[in-house]
Parts: structure tokens; C-alpha cells; sequence
């Protein structure tokens, strides 16, 4: 009974986890969902508790013969075996070297289990494709990519998801600090630990090679330009952040840290 | 009745055994040093042969052909003879089959750290020693067949028929997984390209865990399990159900490594289907083996022998339930490309493979001494060092797998990845990886007890080498096949048990890998998609060499959260021309399928000299290597040439002038490079390097845009 409460904890934390994946992605429906199979795992649970108790309930009756609950019955149908006492009946007349062997039946629970995947793998063939219910990896991914873009546009909609049209430059001290954390993390292999510019070009000067001012900046850090080495960074940070580290590097201006790289590109005038 | 006298061959089984103690050191002594290397890179100490990219495949290689295959041979030597009742075949063959396998194995261990890789996952040695494996396995092959056919018994016991299965199976994937076509000495490049390499390959490699790590192993349990717990094997009918039921079964197995991938959707399927199916054959070995135990549990409880056995084939059950739950596309998605898979494969190879070889070699070693075990006390210590070291290997990183993969897959309520920088998630993992080495070095600390242990015992005893038995010669019966007994019936015909367990293991097969090959609606072509350029072409041999695979995938999968992070998803017609296919299994650092032009050739070259300049904190070894060594390009000719005689359409004649075209590429990329303040040598590897990881995944966007 011990390896059954083993695999009930497997399963309920197999269960669970992907639950908990699920819920990554939550949205209404399948917070709903997750209620619903929630409520059924616990009253899977409880059932199994009673069944406990049920199936190892052994009376004796009047006679005081030992009288089996039906699951009893039915737990030893499951595992069928013939008992060791009785293992020469069952004795083949094998000797390999010394080793014999029994012929006990095939437990039926083990059938079941073989007959059931083998079921279970055509039902998901035929799922997948002939009736075609089961979603093949590019459809599922168009429908990912589909409720992403239905997001996305609303969140545009609500002003929540700033873009290089709406962006403005910030001041306030927690943004720049954060702006710095996001620089030092993401462009300071670059440009530089101060923005006195490494592979990248300074950005403490007048100097800007696609633009100067917070827009240019927040366009340039957003869509990145590849054919010089600067990467994109729409898919990487959010648009607050963006905005920070173009807040940041706003800041920089005129800080003329050391070993400041030459300046490249036009002078910027607002 | 006459009875005949003859003897047991009892010293090739030392020779494996002792093999099998040594390679095992060695290779885990290998796997602990990679494992350090994750959180340590300089572990190296800036040596290019021992960089995590070349030393995985000889861990990988050592652990399962050295000490694994050391110990199927041994063991299957020590009871084919007894299950036979017959000496082997020839002892020439015998010695011939353990002298060339060490042969192999050391020239594995030369070969891979000095680069020599054909890429492909426990198929990395090179065409020559392919050659030398084949002739190796042959000899053991006839040496065993012979064996079976002048036995004195009857039937052939069910080890035996798991040991012909092994050598069927094994035979036939060897020989299709590596045709290769040289390019020099110890160079090729295997026939497939792209998606149907990936497919050959996975056939191979899932059935290298199957026909190698498993059939052989269940052949050894039904073998020393009942002579250790001396007890009959619990049901010969759940033997003949679960043994044929596998061999068929696994074999159609292998895709399951490439869910998500560009392999067609129908051969994805039937990859998780039949590791579905695989559940309850598999369980059937585990069944047999634990309840040949019935009644002899009170025994379990102080025989070190028997604990190691019930042990391994625990963990042999969990793993074969594992397995298939990896196959189902949703925990897939999960878990592979993380460390879950590496701990997965670790809980068989050091808990079945591992302990069971622990628990027939306690076994062996005095039976063959004649004498017992030295200490008891020792090997029980071994006993539990060991389970704590799987516990400590394995548990750590299904956390970090799992964390990391969640990682991955997690947006803000934006929609923008929360972790956009792939380093971030490495880093959230590296105490794992810490404890995880901790485990490994319990581990080879356990084997080295076990060498102590071994050897004292051996110094004890008196080794027998030939030892005497008798038995009544073979008498051969007519019989009929009768209903019920066709089994039977078929246990005293090897060659027909040979030729039908081939043709079981290769249904699945071909019909996997046929319509792969020839069906053109698998793989649609795409127009903008061009053969590498000479220059990329070197470039990607150095990557193969380099083993950036080990670390580096090159599949994009069809989600939202690699999408963003890498770009557009990997189609099957971007690989035509990958020979061989560099996918990968396992992303510790990020996908690179689509690293073209992500980067300045610049980035590229200052990360490559250390990769901590451009990502902080970064785990990867530096290669400065590249930058000074010159690239040869003498072997360009020769390349083209093959690759074209693969179908590669290069236009005839173009060999003769590719270096011409090498070079100017190279001019330009160094010239770039000097425009941004480094004066590179345009022969350097690195160029070639850079030419090729800028070329990745650029084709497509070409074409469809």
C-alpha cells in the first residue's frame, strides 16, 4: 500500500505542477478550470481515503470464516497471483544453470495497463490525425501567437504599453535608478560601465548616430539596428523599461566619464 | 546417460570485470569534472582539449560503451556459458572482442578531446574506429551465436534471448546511423542532412539506451537476480509477453527526442504513442525481477547484493515510467532542452545500469575467487553512498530544469519575456549545479570503495580459470510445434529467434525512417535556403569539433517565448544541406538557430576570446584558441567535394577555386573587424567561425520576406 500513496503524491504533484503552468498563463477561463479540476482532485482524494479505509476492512462472519470487502476482492483480482506456499503447482520444469522459474499468471493489472496504452495511443492518433481535434505544434503556435496580438493591441489601446509615438523622457530618481540597473545589466558590455562607449559609441556626448532626444533613443533601443551590431530589445524589455534606460541614458549627457570614446555620428539638436 | 566434461572460460569475464571498474572511474571521474565545469569554466585551465564541448562526448561515450559495455560483455560471457552449459565459441574471439573493445575505447579517449567528432550523440568517434567497432561487435557476435548453437541445453533461457536481441539490434542501428562519407583520415560527413539525420540519429540514440543500457542489462538481472536471491524467476509467461512486447516497441520510440521540432508532425506522433505503449513492457522487467524476490525480502535486509539489485531495477521502473511521461508533448515542452533530461538519464545509467553492475560484480568477483565477499560492511557502505549520491545527482536538477524551463516560458502581464536575458536563467540554476557535483563525487567515491573492496577480495581468494562442469550432450528431439508450446518450440532455434527478432525490431523502423527519407511532402523545400559558403562550411567543422552542440541548440520550437527570444521557429527545408544536423539535445546556454546577424562580427570575436567580456558572469569557456590558430584550408577542396557527392548542389568544378572565395570572405570579415579597432588575422579560425555564426538561420529571411 505504500508504493500507492507513493504514486498518488506523484501523480497529484505531476498534476499540480502543470496546473501551476497553466495558471502562468492564467486568464479567466482557465483560472475557472483550474477551480473545477481542483475541486474534482480533492474529491478524488476523499473517495481514496474512504476506499482505504473500505478495502481493508476483513470481518469475520458468523462462522468465523474471514469475509473479504468486495474492493478486498477486488484488489486481490487485480493482482492475481498464486501464493507462495502454493509455488510448485505453478513449478516449470526449467533449469538454467541452476535457475527455475514459475509460471504465474500475468498479473491483470499489468494487462490492463498494456491493453489501455496500447488504446490509448490510437484514440490519440486518430485524434491527431484523421479527426483532426488534436492541435499539430503549428496550429497551436498561430493560436498562441493569435491571443498574444489580441492582447498586445489592446494593451496599446489602454496607453498601458507606451511606444516610440507616446514615450517621454522621466526625471524621477527611482526611475533612473532603474534605468541604471537595466544599463548596467544589458548595454554596459557595449557601451561601456558610464556610457563612454566600448564596441558601441558613447552616449555621454552631443553625438548620435540614429538621433538623439528620448524617442530616437527609446526607437533605437526598441528595434535595435542590426547591420551595425545593435540588437533589439522589443522582445527582451518591456516598454517601461525601455523607457527607463533611454531615461537614463538621457542622463548621462555631459557626464564625460573617462576614456570617453570618440564622438561618432551628427550633433543632436533638439 | 553419458555425461560430458568440460570447462567454463572464466578469465575473459575477469578481464571485463576488471575493465569494467576501471572505465567506470574513469568515466565518472570525467562526468565530475564537466559537472564542475559548469560552475567553474576555467576548470579547463585554458586547455582546448578539455573544454565541456569535447570532454561530455567522452564522458558520455565512457560511461556507457566503457564501464557499461565492459560489464554486459563480462557478464553476459559468465552466464551464456552456464545458461548453455557450453564453453564459449572460441576463445580467440573472446580475447580478440575484449582486446579490440579496450582498443576502441582508448582510441575514443584520444580522439574526442583532440576533436575528432562526427557531432552525433554517442556516435561522436569517426569513421576508422566506426570501422573497428563493427569488426569488434561481429567477433562478439559470432563468438555468442556460436555459444548458442553447440549448447548442451535445450532451450535457450530468456537472458539469453534479451543477449541476441541486443546483438541484432545494436548491429543494425551501428551500421545505419553511421554511414559517413571521408572527407580525410578522421574526418566524414554522415549521408542525411538535416531532418532526416535528426531522425536517424534519435533512432539510434533512443535505441542505444534501449538495445544497450536495457536489453542486455534485463539479460544480466534474469540471470544474476535469481542466482543472487535463489529464487525462481517469477513468470516465464510475463518473460515471453514483456520481452517481445519491448524489443517492438521501443524501437519506434526515438522521435520522442524531437517533439516540438521540424520533424513532421506523424513521425512526432508516433513517437509518443509508442513511448506510451512502452510503459507496460517495460514494468514487465521490473515486475519479474521484484517479485522473483517473493520470500526473499527478509534477505534484502542484509545482503548488500541484493540491495544494489532491488535498487537498480527501482529505478529501472521509475525511469521506464519517466520516460514516457517525457514523451507527452505537454511535459515535453517542459522538460526538454533542461537539465530535467540529464537527470532523467541519470537516475537509469547510475541507478539500473549502475547499481545493478555493483551488485553483479559483489556477486562475481568471490564466486570466481572462490571465496567471500572481503567486507560486508564495506560494500553496504557503498550501498549507501551510492543511493545518496543518485538522490543528490538527481534531485537537484529536476528542480533546475523545471525552474529554468519555467524561466523560459514566462511573460510579464505585458507580453514581454520576463527574462529576456538567457544568462539570468543559467545563473538561477548554478547552486543546483553545485549540489549536483556533490552527488556525482559521492557517487565516484562509492566505485572507488568498490575497487578497494573488489581487489581485497580477489587477494583473498584463488582465481579460477577454467572452471569444470559437466552436463549431458545436446540431444536433438524431434518435436512439432504444438499449440501452447510454440514458444517452446522456438527457445531451441537460434538462428530462427535471431532472424525473428530482427524482423520485429525493424518494423518500426522502417517505417519511421523510410517515408522520412524518400517522402518529398516531409521536408518542404524552401527556395531562398543555399549551401554554406566554403568559408562557413570550415566554420561550421570547427563548431562540430569545438562541441558547441553539447551546450548550443539550433531549433527554435514553435512557442511564443522562443519565438520572441530567438526569432521565427526552425523549418524543416532551412536544414537540407546540415550534414550532419546540429540541433542539439540540451540548451545550457541559449538556442543559436538564429543567431545570424544578431550580433557584430565584433561581439562575436571579444566574446569568443571570453565570453564573460561580453555577458558577465557567463559559464562559458573562453576560446582564445580560435584567434590565433590558423585555419586549414587545405581540406576545403575535399569537403565541397563530398558534400556535393551528397547532393549538396555546389556547381561542378567549384572545388577547385572555393578558396578563392574563402578568402575574400575572410578579407571582408577581418576587414570589418580592423574598422572596429581589432587587427585579426583573416586566416584565423575565428573568422571562419564568425562567418558561419553569422550565416545561421539568415536564409529564410531572404526568401519569405
Amino acid at each position: 500500500m505504500k508504493s500507492n500513496k507513493i504514486l498518488l503524491m506523484i501523480f497529484s504533484l505531476i498534476f499540480f505542477f502543470f496546473e501551476q503552468t497553466n495558471l502562468l498563463a492564467a486568464n479567466e477561463e482557465t483560472l475557472d478550470k483550474v477551480m473545477k479540476t481542483m475541486l474534482v482532485v480533492t474529491l478524488v482524494v476523499i473517495a481514496f481515503v474512504l476506499w482505504l479505509a473500505v478495502v481493508y476492512s476483513e470481518k469475520n462472519d458468523s462462522e468465523g470464516k474471514t469475509f473479504k470487502a468486495p474492493l478486498a476482492a477486488f484488489k486481490k483480482y487485480l493482482t492475481r497471483t498464486t501464493p507462495i506456499e502454493k509455488e510448485q503447482e505453478i513449478l516449470l520444469h526449467h533449469d538454467y544453470d541452476g535457475i527455475q522459474e514459475l509460471d504465474n499468471r500475468i498479473p491483470p493489472w499489468f494487462s490492463i495497463l498494456f491493453y489501455g496504452t496500447i488504446i490509448w495511443g490510437a484514440i490519440y492518433l486518430l485524434n491527431y490525425h484523421v479527426f483532426d481535434d488534436g492541435q499539430v505544434q503549428t496550429k497551436e503556435y498561430n493560436l498562441e501567437v493569435h491571443q498574444a496580438a489580441l492582447e498586445r493591441e489592446f494593451l496599446i489601446k489602454t496607453g498601458a504599453f507606451l511606444n516610440e509615438e507616446t514615450v517621454t523622457a522621466l526625471s524621477d530618481a527611482a526611475v533612473l535608478s532603474e534605468g541604471k540597473d537595466i544599463f548596467i545589466k544589458n548595454c554596459a558590455s557595449c557601451h561601456g560601465q558610464s556610457g563612454e562607449g566600448l564596441v558601441g559609441p558613447n552616449l555621454t556626448d552631443d553625438f548620435w548616430i540614429h538621433g538623439g532626444g528620448v524617442k530616437n533613443i527609446f526607437k533605437t533601443i526598441k528595434y535595435g539596428v542590426p547591420q551595425k551590431g545593435m540588437i533589439s530589445w522589443q522582445t527582451q524589455l518591456d516598454p517601461k523599461k525601455m523607457q527607463a534606460a533611454a531615461s537614463f541614458i538621457l542622463s548621462l549627457y555631459g557626464t564625460n566619464p573617462p576614456n570617453g570614446k570618440q564622438p561618432e555620428g551628427e550633433k543632436w539638436k533638439e | 546417460m553419458q555425461v560430458e566434461k568440460f570447462s567454463y572460460d572464466n578469465q575473459v569475464v575477469k578481464q571485463f570485470a576488471i575493465a569494467t571498474v576501471l572505465w567506470g572511474a574513469v568515466g565518472m571521474l570525467v562526468g565530475l569534472i564537466i559537472a564542475v565545469q559548469l560552475y567553474l569554466p576555467e576548470l579547463n585551465l585554458g586547455i582546448q582539449y578539455l573544454t565541456f564541448g569535447r570532454i561530455r562526448p567522452l564522458h558520455t561515450n565512457a560511461v556507457i560503451f566503457a564501464f557499461v559495455g565492459n560489464m554486459i560483455f563480462g557478464g553476459v560471457y559468465y552466464s551464456l556459458q552456464r545458461v548453455c552449459k557450453a564453453r564459449m565459441f572460441s576463445d580467440f574471439l573472446s580475447q580478440f572482442h575484449f582486446w579490440g573493445w579496450q582498443l576502441i575505447i582508448v582510441l575514443a579517449a584520444v580522439t574526442l578531446p583532440l576533436g575528432f567528432t562526427t557531432g552525433k550523440e554517442y556516435a561522436e568517434l569517426e569513421f576508422p574506429v566506426d570501422l573497428l567497432i563493427a569488426v569488434v561487435w561481429l567477433s562478439f557476435g559470432a563468438n555468442m551465436i556460436g555459444t548458442i548453437i553447440k549448447r548442451r541445453e535445450k532451450h535457450m533461457y530468456v537472458a539469453v534471448w534479451f543477449y541476441i536481441a541486443t546483438f541484432v539490434t545494436v548491429t543494425i542501428l551501428h551500421v545505419v546511423n553511421s554511414i559517413e562519407v571521408p572527407v580525410s583520415f578522421l574526418k566524414s560527413y554522415p549521408v542525411y542532412a538535416g531532418v532526416q539525420d535528426a531522425l536517424t540519429q534519435w533512432w539510434y540514440g533512443h535505441n542505444a539506451v534501449a538495445f544497450f543500457l536495457t536489453t542486455p542489462y534485463l539479460g544480466l538481472m534474469y540471470y544474476f537476480l535469481p542466482k543472487a536471491a535463489n529464487r525462481p524467476v517469477y513468470s516465464y509467461r510475463l518473460s515471453i509477453l514483456h520481452f517481445w512486447a519491448l524489443i517492438f516497441i521501443y524501437i519506434w520510440a526515438g522521435p520522442h527526442h524531437l517533439l516540438y521540432t521540424a520533424l513532421p508532425d506523424w513521425a512526432q506522433s508516433l513517437g509518443t504513442v509508442f513511448s506510451i505503449m512502452l510503459l507496460a513492457p517495460s514494468w514487465g522487467g521490473m515486475l519479474n525481477g521484484l517479485l522473483t524476490l517473493r520470500g526473499a525480502w527478509d534477505r534484502v535486509r542484509d545482503n548488500p547484493i541484493l540491495k544494489f539489485m532491488v535498487v537498480a531495477v527501482t529505478a529501472y521502473g521509475m525511469s521506464t515510467f519517466e520516460g514516457p511521461m517525457l514523451s507527452l508533448k505537454n511535459v515535453n515542452a517542459i522538460s526538454h532542452f533542461t537539465d530535467w533530461t540529464i537527470a532523467h538519464a541519470h537516475v537509469g545509467a547510475l541507478g539500473w545500469n549502475g547499481m545493478l553492475t555493483f551488485g553483479v560484480l559483489y556477486w562475481l568477483v568471490p564466486k570466481m575467487w572462490d571465496t567471500q565477499l572481503y567486507s560486508k560492511k564495506l560494500a553496504n557502505l557503498h550501498f549507501w553512498i551510492s543511493t545518496l549520491g543518485i538522490v543528490f545527482y538527481a534531485v537537484p536538477l529536476y528542480w533546475a530544469g523545471i525552474t529554468q524551463s519555467l524561466m523560459w516560458k514566462q511573460f510579464t502581464p505585458l507580453g514581454i519575456l520576463q527574462y529576456p536575458n538567457f544568462l539570468e536563467t543559467v545563473l538561477q540554476i548554478i547552486p543546483m549545479y553545485i549540489l549536483r557535483s556533490i552527488g556525482g563525487f559521492l557517487f565516484l567515491c562509492g566505485i572507488l570503495l568498490s575497487a578497494y573492496n573488489l581487489i581485497k577480495t580477489a587477494r583473498q581468494g584463488s582465481f579460477i580459470k577454467n572452471e569444470e562442469a559437466e552436463a549431458a550432450p545436446y540431444k536433438n528431439e524431434k518435436d512439432q510445434i504444438k499449440r501452447g508450446l510454440i514458444h517452446r518450440w522456438l527457445e531451441k532455434r537460434p538462428v530462427q529467434f535471431a532472424l525473428l527478432s530482427t524482423v520485429v525490431v525493424l518494423i518500426g523502423g522502417l517505417v519511421e525512417l523510410i517515408p522520412t527519407y524518400l517522402v518529398k511532402s516531409n521536408i518542404p523545400t524552401i527556395a531562398s535556403v543555399k549551401p554554406y559558403t566554403p568559408l562557413e562550411l570550415q566554420g561550421r567543422d570547427i563548431y562540430i569539433r569545438e562541441g558547441c552542440n553539447t551546450c548550443h541548440s539550433q531549433l527554435v520550437r514553435p512557442f511564443r517565448s522562443e519565438t520572441e527570444r530567438y526569432g521565427e521557429y526552425s523549418k524543416a527545408g532551412e536544414f537540407v544541406y546540415d550534414h550532419p544536423f546540429l540541433w542539439g539535445s540540451k540548451r545550457t546556454g541559449p538556442d543559436l538557430h538564429r543567431v545570424g546577424g544578431k550580433y557584430s562580427n565584433l561581439w562575436h570575436y571579444l566574446h569568443m576570446e571570453d565570453p564573460r567580456q561580453m555577458s558577465p558572469g557567463s559559464i562559458m569557456p573562453p576560446y582564445p584558441w580560435l584567434l590565433t590558430q590558423v585555419l586549414d584550408t587545405t581540406t576545403t577542396q575535399a569537403k565541397i567535394s563530398v558534400m556535393r557527392s551528397l547532393g549538396v548542389p555546389y556547381e561542378k568544378g567549384y572545388e577547385n577555386f572555393a578558396n578563392e572565395d574563402l578568402e575574400n570572405q575572410a578579407n571582408k570579415i577581418a576587414d570589418d573587424l580592423l574598422n572596429n579597432g581589432i587587427p585579426a588575422e583573416s586566416n584565423a579560425e575565428i573568422i571562419a567561425l564568425i562567418a558561419y555564426l553569422q550565416r545561421l538561420g539568415t536564409d529564410i529571411k531572404g526568401g519569405a520576406k
